[in-house]
């Protein structure tokens, strides 16, 4: 193999840590899969890279980009194990944190708990100074009271401090005076500016999103320098990349930075990953569905783009029925690319309530002691134990025969806990609890489809995960999604994703003004708004050439987020046009605005059911994204290896369909066996090492020349 | 343990079963999310002051999506009432698709009238199934006072009052109704937003349930409802026969009724009897010709929910959970409304009805009941000429305070209790978009009360108006009567609201309507939340921690606590603590 050069990515998850290989020139891709390692995340990250380039047979210095997706970042705040940090804020404002949104996260507790304040209150300072909200100044900053803060974060031995003013989003002056300060009496302080983090309005909010930054950057910069380390002890000179929230990568530098853009770096691989499976297929418009051990994650692509959210709570899961209450984690004000996910995973448990009503989840068995089949002491039955029962999973072939399942200790256990009481037998009993998990996971589809306005009937679902395509033939069925693509190995597939995106920084501005503006001429209305798109794309334009991209790899495409005058919830809308010589997208002359305008009217009606083109739009937020072009893997197409159907079937199996009104006697075919133009008809079950494919009565698998399935209503040929 | 659903007894099928019952609530969060997205004014777009729900044809509740527990049982019980007027005036069956109800008077049983309820029936293949409904706080109805809050004896000064009339009649707006609506009110860009936002909601709940009475239809769905509400019915009798039993009383004062200073008396006695819960309010005393009423609703959803906190907080709300619930509550009294009083303060009376509750339930139950809580809703209204734009603007909020300690835990600070769990408005957008400017927003040191589980933190807020005088108003309570502590544990501090005018401050008491001048502060600090247990019990270590984070003081850590903090390390001064303490640490 001397000569070729191979792209590498790993993505550590909670209970496996993923990697892909994949050669620059031939597109051959080799996965490993190793335990994750939470007590040191980088040992099984360096397990991972040796098992991959062992299995691919590379040596190190063949490769040449190398990707990470990690929740360390998350991980250490819902564990606490942040190093001291503090924060300082306008005099009067201290206790933001510690009031944060003043509501209770469930309304009939009366013994909740508030989110504990990631700073404590000791070490929350506060600085005179005001301005107001365009930005001028009212209280000039008292920069002694700032000398002050900076020794006693000294003795106090603060690493890292965060430092949000009040409208410090429409004036960095006084924040950016406090950094130096800071700086000239503690040199060794990591400072984090929520105007450079987060420069948007409502206080609270950017604070959270700058305190979260602040909290984490001693540990992702440390955790990332461990990689760098171990990765040059290995031979590996790639410069790390690392998976961000929104769906790109960046260094690892600029990671060590900025870690609030990376705090849901593993999962926003998975909806990439679907996006490239599904767009070389033509796709643009999917969802994409990962269903893995304890949840399961439903993401929207739309025209080619994965749908991006900057309303997250980190820690706080997203669980349908909870309506609007919130509060439940530390909200930020990144982009996230946007998940919904329900505690619906092979883990999940299911049980017989006080009321006599069967449930499913959210609590999960985990990896230990796992489901009941697994034979590790687990004694509550899960959704996997109930595709056992139901001949979907085969005991014998369980991660490719390494785990071998118990038929009997699941059938026990569900007739125990879910059958008897309810006055069932267990099959019955089994086949409620995947109808449950599966009414679970319909809501986590029709909140990011129909409640967003999207028609599923014009979607396309990409299922990963190990559990994933178990479920998602059925779920299909229910929506009326009418194509599923089941990639080959679903269950490293979510690793793909970091290997076919591209480098890319958010940047956003607040200066809220009316759209009419826009209408008279000559009043600089435009100009005003062109300087800022300006001013944050060449702050774009200074980071990507310091990753080294050329001029001619870079893009900035141009958003504005808007509402109707009064609204408090904006809606994002680009500004379209072609890539101009410099990379930037979106014009903005009067038409192109009003253009704008009139497509956040139709967004609007889209998302809410009604638009109102006659009441007047503000803008809100201006916001450029930055993106510098990685050339993606070319990946070989297959051709067909002459077998007819029935040689890639291994047998028959019995197993249980709903629809058909009990077990039916199914052919089991062996995924490794099927190639190009391949047609399965179901019912179905198609085995590989890492997951299983269930396919329906009245549905069929198309193999297609990259090896995925493509499911799809219609008979045998 | 009730009995399990056998299949013998039914033809339910428990899959089905939960299947439906996610899929009902699903159409009312839906029909919350469009609400609060393309609502106008703060206080439902960031504050949430809103509910969404669905009723069957004969007005049971079946579903709903709420954020303010409030709302929890306004909406079953307004919409047969205001449908049954309806039909009476205009014959039966007069409603069809289309048509939106809308209704805000409290003498029908809506609550105050900022809260406007709009009603659409919804049909499937022309029969009549059930309502979509929601309520919204509005910030403005009229009335005396900006936000339509303030101290006034009838109704009629406390704004417009909607009976039942159409605001949409076969899906057109009836745009006469409209125009009277907004004459009559100050912030006419928000309501009229607002009240949009509340027909988009109706409309994608309809579409929502359009789709589900299409895929199970109308057998199935019926047969459904029926079993959620016996199933609600049977989980909440299965916990009532595991209270204690009994008869449980208390009182409790509101500081006054905000035109004369006499305190509003609150009783209540509970009984429990194994399967049944009995409210009586006997010996409250009689309404007043103020606004510190609330109607017969209102006393309801304080024990509605008073209840649902004592009990699997996972039984689904719907009609099942109301049935065994009574309420004796005398008419013409603070808590059964006639008309005309005022009502304008029926949240506020609600609120502390909750508090008294619990006190009720302190000694049979003491682990399950939290000490005094800041007890009141809290409104601050404020409105005027806006100078920017010379138009005039309203804004209304509510202010946290202080929770009661509980048994293992203390009261959190500042926050929003019992009925109430709105969030704060963002200081930078209120500074963007209204003439104020926010001085202070912190906790208030020392307002706990002192408990080997102490109450949660007041909060404190202060006000400056810029380039014109505005209309302010408090209505709100806890300036006289501290927040109770349980168990030997010591009551909060009370609240206190101050104008701060040309370096000097006056008390203004917790309700008034005040005419600012340009440059006048307004400072409130709510109340701390009663703490729960004797205060030298606390943990010396958590005494020190507080003190160490500044949320009390030395001097209290020693006179309420008798916790001494050594003067040059963060320790506890061990000895001295002994002493104090009279030889128990």
């Amino acid at each position: 193999m001397t000569g070729n050069r191979f792209h590498l990515g790993i993505d550590v998850g909670g209970t496996f840590t993923d990697a892909v290989l994949i050669c620059e020139e031939t597109g051959r891709i080799d996965t490993a899969k190793v335990p994750s390692t939470p007590a040191d995340p980088s040992i099984g990250f360096m397990a991972a890279v040796a098992r991959a380039l062992e299995n691919g047979a590379v040596d190190p210095g063949a490769i040449s980009h190398l990707v990470h997706g990690t929740t360390v970042a998350t991980n250490s705040l819902i564990e606490g194990k942040t190093p001291k940090t503090a924060f300082v804020t306008t005099e009067g404002f201290g206790d933001m944190l510690e009031i944060a949104r003043q509501v209770r996260p469930s309304l009939y507790d009366v013994h909740f708990e508030k989110l504990r304040p990631l700073v404590p209150r000791d070490l929350c300072y506060e600085v005179p100074e005001r301005l107001d909200a365009t930005g001028s100044v009212l209280k000039a900053l008292d920069e002694g009271a700032v000398r002050e803060i900076a020794a006693a974060l000294r003795t106090h031995e603060v690493r890292s401090v965060a430092v949000c003013l009040l409208h410090g989003y429409a004036n960095p002056v006084h924040e950016t005076r406090v950094a130096e300060i800071l700086r000239e009496e503690a040199p060794e302080l990591l400072i984090s500016l929520s105007s450079s983090v987060c420069p948007e309005f409502r206080e609270y909010f950017r604070a959270s999103t700058c305190v979260i930054n602040a909290c984490i950057v001693p540990v992702v910069a440390r955790y990332l320098a461990g990689i760098e380390e171990g990765l040059g002890r290995a031979g590996l000179e790639a410069e790390l990349l690392v998976m961000q929230s929104n769906g790109g990568v960046l260094t690892a530098e600029q990671a060590a930075s900025k870690p609030v853009f990376m705090v849901e770096s593993g999962p926003a691989a998975g909806v990439v990953s679907a996006n490239f499976i599904a767009g070389r297929l033509g796709h643009a418009d999917l969802i994409s569905f990962d269903m893995g051990g304890t949840t399961a994650k439903a993401g929207l692509v739309l025209d080619g783009r994965p749908r991006v959210t900057k309303e997250y709570e980190v820690g706080a899961q997203a669980q349908p029925g909870q309506g609007m209450t919130r509060a439940a984690g530390y909200p930020i004000r990144t982009p996230v690319i946007d998940l919904v996910e329900v505690g619906a995973g092979g883990g999940s448990l299911a049980w017989v309530d006080a009321g006599g009503g069967l449930r499913v989840g959210p609590r999960s068995a985990g990896a230990d002691p796992g489901p009941i089949c697994y034979g590790r002491g687990g004694t509550e039955p899960t959704i996997t134990d109930a595709n056992l029962v139901l001949g979907r999973l085969n005991p014998d072939y369980f991660l490719g025969g390494e785990m071998p399942l118990d038929v009997e200790a699941a059938a026990a256990g569900i007739r125990e806990r879910c059958a008897e009481p309810l006055g069932l037998d267990p099959v019955e009993a089994a086949n409620g609890i995947i109808e449950i998990a599966n009414a679970t996971m319909i809501n986590a589809l029709r909140l990011v489809t129909v409640r967003r306005g999207n028609d599923p009937r014009e979607l396309t679902m990409v299922a990963f995960g190990g559990a994933g395509p178990l479920h998602a033939n059925r779920l299909c069925m229910e929506m009326q999604i009418p194509t599923l693509v089941v990639p080959p190995s679903p269950g490293t597939a979510s690793a793909l994703g970091l290997l076919v995106t591209d480098l890319r920084h958010e940047f956003s501005r607040t200066r809220v003004m009316a759209a009419d503006a826009a209408d008279v001429a000559g009043n600089g209305f435009t100009a005003r708004i062109r300087s800022l798109f300006e001013a944050m794309e060449e702050e774009g334009r200074r980071t990507l050439r310091r990753e080294g991209v050329a001029a001619t790899d870079m893009e900035f495409r141009r958003g504005i987020e808007m509402r109707y005058a009064g609204q408090s919830s904006e809606v994002a809308v680009t500004l379209p046009g072609e890539a101009a010589g410099d990379g930037t997208v979106g014009g903005l002359d009067a038409p192109a605005l009003a253009d704008a305008v009139r497509r956040f009217h139709a967004e609007h009606e889209r998302a809410y059911g009604h638009g109102y083109p006659e009441e007047p739009v503000e803008l809100v937020n201006f916001t450029v994204t930055a993106i510098g072009r990685i050339a993606r893997p070319r990946l070989p197409r297959i051709g067909s290896n002459g077998r007819g159907i029935s040689d890639t079937q291994r047998g028959t199996r019995r197993v249980f369909f709903s629809d058909a009104g009990g077990f039916v006697e199914t052919a089991i075919h062996d995924r490794a066996q099927l190639s190009a133009g391949h047609l399965v008809a179901g019912p179905a079950i198609i085995e590989e090492v890492d997951s299983t494919t269930l396919l329906h009565a009245g549905y069929r698998a198309e193999v297609d020349e990259f090896g995925n399935l493509l499911v799809s209503p219609g008979g045998a040929p | 343990m009730p009995q399990p659903e056998s299949r013998t007894a039914s033809s339910v099928d428990p899959v089905l079963f939960e299947v439906i019952r996610n899929a009902l609530v699903e159409a009312t969060e839906e029909m919350s999310v469009t609400l609060q997205r393309t609502a106008y004014s703060t206080n439902i777009k960031t504050r949430l002051d809103y509910s969404c729900a669905f009723v069957d044809a004969d007005g049971r509740m079946i579903a709903q999506a709420f954020c303010q527990p409030a709302h929890l049982v306004t909406i079953g019980r307004l919409v047969p009432r205001a449908v049954a007027e309806y039909e009476a005036e205009h014959g039966e069956g007069t409603l069809g698709p289309g048509d939106g109800l809308l209704v805000n008077d409290p003498h029908r049983q809506a609550s105050h009238l900022n809260d406007v309820f709009l009603i659409a029936p919804f049909f499937h293949e022309g029969e009549l199934v059930g309502y979509v409904a929601n309520c919204c706080h509005h910030v403005d109805v009229g009335g005396g006072a900006p936000a339509s809050i303030g101290a006034f004896r009838e109704i009629y000064q406390e704004g417009i009052i909607l009976p039942v009339v159409k605001l949409f009649d076969g899906g057109r707006l009836v745009g006469d109704v409209l125009k009277l609506m907004l004459a009559n009110v100050r912030a006419k860009k928000e309501v009229a937003g607002d009240l949009r936002a509340q027909h988009a909601a109706n409309e994608i709940g309809l579409r929502r349930l359009s789709a589900l009475w299409q895929r199970y239809g109308p057998e199935t769905l019926d047969s459904y409802m029926e079993r959620m509400i016996e199933y609600s019915e049977r989980r909440l009798r299965a916990e009532l026969a595991e209270l204690p039993r009994g008869e449980f009383a208390a009182e409790g004062c509101l500081d006054d009724d905000g035109i004369t200073g006499e305190p509003v008396h609150l009783k209540v006695r509970i009984r429990f009897d194994g399967s049944t819960a009995r409210f009586d309010f006997t010996g409250t005393d009689p309404q007043r010709a103020a606004p510190m009423n609330c109607n017969l609703t209102q006393c309801f959803t304080a024990c509605v929910y008073v209840l649902k906190c004592l009990v699997d907080p996972d039984i689904p709300l719907n009609e099942g959970f109301y049935r065994p619930i009574e309420v004796v509550a005398p008419e013409g009294s603070a808590v059964n409304v006639r008309p005309p009083a005022g009502v304008v303060g029926g949240w506020e009376v609600a609120m502390r009805l909750c508090d008294i509750m619990f006190r009720a339930l302190a000694d049979p139950m003491p682990e399950r009941v939290p000490a005094g809580t800041k007890g009141m809703i809290c409104h601050v209204g404020f409105g005027g000429e806006d100078p920017a734009t010379g138009e005039y603007y309203c804004f209304l909020e509510t202010l946290a305070g202080g929770y009661g300690g509980r048994h293992d835990a203390d009261g959190p600070d500042a926050v929003q209790t019992h009925i109430q769990n709105t969030q704060n408005a963002p200081i930078e957008e209120t500074e963007l978009n209204y003439p104020v400017r926010i001085h202070e927003y912190s906790l208030v040191p020392d307002s706990e009360g002192a408990g080997r589980r102490r109450g949660g933190l007041a909060l404190c807020r202060e006000y400056e108006f810029v380039g014109h005088e505005p209309t302010f108003t408090t209505l709100a309570d806890r300036a006289r009567f501290p927040a109770h502590g349980l168990h030997g544990g010591c009551d909060g501090k009370v609240a206190s609201y101050r104008l701060i005018s040309g370096g000097d401050a006056r008390n203004l008491g917790s309700k008034a309507t005040v005419q600012l001048a340009t440059g006048d502060r307004v400072r409130i600090e709510t109340a701390g939340g009663g703490g729960f247990g004797p205060a030298h019990e606390r943990d010396p270590d958590a005494v020190l921690r507080d003190v160490r984070e500044g949320k009390i003081s030395r001097a209290r850590a020693r006179e309420a606590y008798g916790v001494a903090i050594k003067p040059d390390e963060w320790a506890v001064d061990l000895a001295e603590t002994d002493r104090l303490r009279g030889g128990r640490r």
